[in-house]
């Protein structure tokens, strides 16, 4: 039980009272901010925010008290936290709480620039800032921006609890030096990861784009930007035009095991597969769909068909066919019906002649 | 056609008996809309006694997929028969729901 002075009482009565004001407050700085983050397209590891309680604030005054004259001196009785993953997005969303924001500069503090050489320790940005406008904008509230990392230190820190009363000899102190230049270290490399990846994806754009497929490695990164060109479009549109059937929208992603599978190693090869093989995936697809009124198709019904009809010119086994069913679907016995089906299907098409069943 | 609702486990179970076609698919859709409230519980659509799906029960499920996918809710389909699996893997949409 905490033993208040009279002037600290008088803060906690004040405090009582305002708290339905600090909980709007801290709700609507919320909201603003998940709001401005997601417009600007930061990805945020997550947004934390609370009103101080009660008694987390009675053991403020009673330790300092008397250096507060009024409420408004707490300045963390609303407090919100913003968990970035990179470190170079601490500066971005810095800059836009500057701008969201009226910052108490003489009270904000930038932690990450206070480090000695010898110390240890790994800190956030701590903004104090207030509404520009409004009747709530005389309640400061405490933002800290931090990286997901820093966040984990501090936490870790906390639980270890070595800014305790009792000093630290020097090996701990030491490991606790080498774990925050570490994690200070990783901050830094996925950001600059980040940086590299952004580049090559543009590079792998720009490569796409200009039709150099051939210099371009079969990746995920790859892989989706040459799905911006839409390169099975046309072949669902053909397919779609069998029952006048509307294309629901697909992730095409799962096919990339598939591709690698049939070595194709660049975006040109996969090109090639298309071109080699759309006129087969049609009429694959229309044996199939011709005989049915289904008036509604996923996107992936072409390249599924590329794929199939692939393996069934390369003389493909039934287990190649499962493979294909298994890498979509995920394995189930279900899926060599599919496969015997397809076989049945294919043994009437002139392309898939050359088939054997196992 | 006829379905039943009920709570198992923790998840939202509907039973389907008999063809979800043009006809029936308005009923179905009413029917249905009980699966909407999932909420991070699964969905396992049971269709042992499924004889028929046309376009318009294919609808019917990828309409309920995409109010339970951004609920983090997962749809399982249990019970296809080989038919009516074929249906689904002709048109495309056999990897888009889990199969149990």
């Amino acid at each position: 039980m905490n033993q208040l002075s009279p002037h600290g009482e008088v803060l906690m009565e004040q405090y009582r009272e305002s708290i339905p004001r600090f909980t709007q407050l801290c709700g609507q700085v919320y909201d603003q901010l998940s709001q401005v983050m997601r417009e600007q397209g930061i990805e945020l590891n997550a947004i934390e925010h609370r009103v101080k309680t009660e008694e987390s604030l009675a053991g403020k005054l009673e330790r300092k008290g008397d250096k507060y004259r009024t409420l408004a001196d707490i300045t963390d009785l609303v407090g919100l936290r913003i968990i970035t993953f990179y470190t170079d997005d601490v500066d971005k969303v810095a800059a836009i709480v500057n701008t969201l924001y009226v910052v108490d500069w003489d009270n904000s503090v930038d932690k990450r620039k206070l480090h000695q050489l010898t110390s240890f320790g790994y800190n956030s940005l701590h903004y104090i800032c207030r509404q520009k406008e409004g009747p709530l904008s005389d309640i400061p509230f405490e933002l800290q921006i931090r990286t997901a990392l820093q966040h984990a230190w501090s936490a870790i820190e906390h639980d270890i609890g070595y800014k305790g009363a009792v000093k630290l000899p020097p090996q701990y102190r030491r490991q606790f030096s080498r774990l925050a230049g570490m994690l200070e270290l990783a901050d830094d490399e996925f950001s600059r990861l980040r940086t590299t990846m952004t580049d090559y994806r543009r590079q792998v754009q720009t490569l796409v784009k200009s039709g150099q497929l051939d210099e371009v490695p079969l990746s995920t990164d790859s892989f989706r930007s040459y799905l911006e060109l839409h390169p099975f479009e046309r072949l669902n549109q053909r397919i779609a035009a069998v029952n006048q059937a509307e294309v629901f929208p697909a992730s095409l992603m799962s096919f990339l095991p598939i591709l690698e599978h049939f070595h194709l190693e660049t975006l040109g090869d996969v090109q090639r597969f298309v071109d080699d093989n759309a006129d087969d995936a049609y009429r694959l697809a229309l044996s199939q769909l011709a005989i049915t009124d289904l008036d509604i198709l996923s996107e992936n019904v072409g390249l599924q068909n590329l794929c199939l009809a692939y393996v069934l010119k390369q003389g493909g086994s039934r287990d190649e066919i499962i493979f294909v069913y298994d890498q979509l679907n995920g394995r189930h016995a279900s899926n060599a019906s599919l496969a015997d089906a397809i076989l049945q299907q294919a043994a009437s098409l002139p392309f898939a002649n050359k088939v054997t069943q196992q | 056609m006829k379905t039943t609702f009920q709570k198992e486990d923790n998840n939202l179970v509907m039973y389907f008996e008999g063809r979800l076609d043009t006809a029936a698919a308005p009923k179905t859709d009413q029917e249905m809309k009980v699966l909407y409230d999932c909420d991070g519980h699964d969905i396992v659509l049971d269709c042992t006694k499924l004889d028929y799906i046309s376009s318009s029960g294919l609808r019917l499920f990828l309409s309920l997929l995409k109010v339970a996918k951004p609920k983090r809710s997962h749809v399982y389909i249990t019970g296809l028969s080989d038919d009516l699996r074929q249906v689904f893997a002709m048109t495309g949409f056999t990897n888009l729901f889990e199969f149990k």
